[in-house]
């Protein structure tokens, strides 16, 4: 990769870093959304939205575990799509694939290393609340978040401009198995993500929906934004048909026991 | 419990400054405090308003809420919403200054639950299937969908979020959470999670067996033999296999690296 197209790709990381940090909605920095990014810059859209789609696949359930991130989907992202359009060769997609996650899980224990120097300025933070000047104080937010996110971006930097080619070299010398290898890792990959999302959302009484998803999109070939529709119409049935269950158990509650009520009261009349 | 369009102008413009600051919640996210100073940037329009004669409240007002605060973004507005009118109160002497912090503090665990598994792990599981799905065709729509479903989405509950804790104070949290309704909503949601996973586990993951077997004069290729069981079959075992294995507690970095072993190994074979 030429030096520019490394400062490129860097510039892209740290905007997308700030843009997701300044909406608040934790959408900006998905790999659905960068790679497309990456590609445009980099003069090959079409190669960044597909390879959007399969990054967002094996990232989805990653950043989903607790507090720490075992691996940094932005970083991941920028580096595998510009690997991929970089390399231009059959399977270099497949290749960056199944990369992602190894540079995006080495890019968070490298921003990790920094998170006590961020942590300590927290008094210095406090200090500037108390004097009560909110212009300054969002200035300073705006500026300092821009800082944050400068160690990275020359990781990324480095890594685009001399990592990327010597990724290249390295696997042109390998014997074909490595490449099949690295393609079946990558397809097989999204596995993982899936695994972690079903764990936190998987329960007995609602787990067969898993299966129908499958078989619509499998067997009937519908696209995902059909399944959502039926998904919704089913989601929205059964939320009102368990909310009049709810409400008529309540009400027979208290049917209940304003019924015991009167039925003491009469027995007191009657003795 | 107030309606919305009898709030005064100034409590109106009050509250949209609030909406557009909170969208900074993680600006300088910090382990020591976290969201303390995006909820400081969200509340600063209100003690701005509320103590614009009092300098020295202000500026107590400002160190209160630099406390240590986390929850989802979006239900940090609700409680930005709540914050406002508990200063309100405090300002007036009705509530001791105590009862702020406490009530930010209440309500960080529940709400974090509750949106979290609402937004994070449903919203953005169904915004990201309609959005791989038009993606993996080459179609940007899929990306702009995916900004919107999951996105824009957020940014609108925040504004209702923070004119309701405005107005219902802590009464909505309270009826929502004990009347059971929410953990029926979570439930629904799931389901459509769950449809999403489904359809993304057919069209994004694939177990590419490559191997056949050498049986006499006939050959067998296995790929087939699992196929005519259910077609892709394979992956749903292996998704099912890396759900199982998460939840006896491996890290996902090991899994990662076990199927990245595994596709190596394979291809040595001559399997993949």
């Amino acid at each position: 990769m030429t030096l520019s197209s490394a400062l490129v790709c860097a510039f892209v990381y740290w905007l997308m870093r700030y843009l997701d940090n300044t909406t608040g909605w934790d959408a900006m920095a998905r790999p659905i959304v960068v790679a497309p990014v990456v590609g445009l810059v980099l003069g090959d859209f079409k190669t960044g939205i597909i390879m959007g789609a399969s990054l967002e696949a094996i990232f989805m359930g990653i950043s989903a575990i607790g507090g720490a991130i075992p691996a940094d989907a932005l970083s991941g992202t920028v580096i595998a799509v510009a690997y991929a359009i970089g390399a231009g060769s059959e399977g270099a997609m497949e290749t960056g694939l199944a990369l992602a996650m190894s540079i995006g899980t080495l890019m968070s224990s490298i921003s990790s290393m920094f998170t006590p120097l961020w942590a300590g300025l927290a008094p210095w933070w406090e200090k500037e609340a108390a004097e009560c000047n909110p212009v300054k104080f969002s200035a300073l937010n705006w500026i300092m978040e821009g800082v944050r996110g400068l160690p990275q971006t020359v990781v990324i930097f480095l890594g685009v401009a001399y990592g990327v080619s010597g990724l290249q070299t390295f696997l042109n010398v390998c014997p074909g198995w490595v490449m099949t290898g690295l393609r079946a890792a990558g397809s097989m990959m999204t596995a993982v993500g899936f695994g972690i999302l079903l764990s936190m959302i998987w329960s007995k009484e609602i787990a067969v929906f898993y299966f129908v998803g499958f078989i619509l999109s499998k067997s009937l070939g519908l696209s995902s934004l059909g399944i959502a529709v039926i998904g919704a119409c089913v989601a929205i049935t059964i939320f009102f048909v368990e909310k009049h269950a709810l409400e008529y158990g309540q009400r027979q509650k208290e049917g209940a026991s304003e019924a015991d009520v009167k039925e003491n009261n009469d027995e007191e009349e009657f003795f | 419990m107030k309606k919305i369009n009898e709030l005064q102008a100034e409590e109106k413009s009050v509250l949209t400054k609030m909406f557009w600051n909170s969208h900074k919640v993680f600006h300088n996210f910090n382990m020591t405090k976290m969201e303390a100073n995006g909820f400081t940037m969200t509340m600063s329009p209100a003690i701005e308003s509320i103590y614009k004669d009092d300098p020295e409240a202000k500026k107590e007002a400002y160190v209160r809420h630099q406390a240590f605060f986390n929850t989802h973004a979006v239900a940090m507005n609700y409680i930005a919403g709540m914050a406002y009118a508990l200063e309100k109160d405090y300002y007036a002497g009705k509530i001791p200054e105590s009862t702020i912090n406490a009530v930010k503090a209440s309500l960080m665990g529940p709400t974090a639950g509750m949106f979290d598994s609402l937004f994070f792990n449903c919203l953005r599981v169904i915004a990201a299937g309609v959005g791989i799905g038009l993606c993996a065709s080459g179609n940007i729509i899929g990306s702009i969908l995916f900004i919107l479903i999951y996105g824009v989405t957020q940014s609108v509950c925040k504004y209702y979020l923070t004119v309701l804790g405005y107005t219902s104070g802590t009464e909505f949290i309270d009826k929502v959470y004990n009347s059971g309704l929410m953990s029926i909503a979570t439930r629904c949601v799931s389901i459509l999670g769950l449809l999403m996973v489904g359809a993304m586990t057919a069209t994004t993951v694939s177990f590419p067996l490559n191997w056949t077997i050498n049986v006499g004069d006939t050959s067998v290729v296995f790929l087939d033999l699992l196929d005519a069981v259910y077609p892709g079959i394979m992956s749903v075992v292996l998704v099912l296999l890396m759900m199982y294995l998460i939840k006896k507690g491996k890290r996902p970095s090991f899994l990662v690296f076990c199927i990245l072993l595994l596709g190596l190994i394979g291809a040595f074979l001559g399997i993949f």
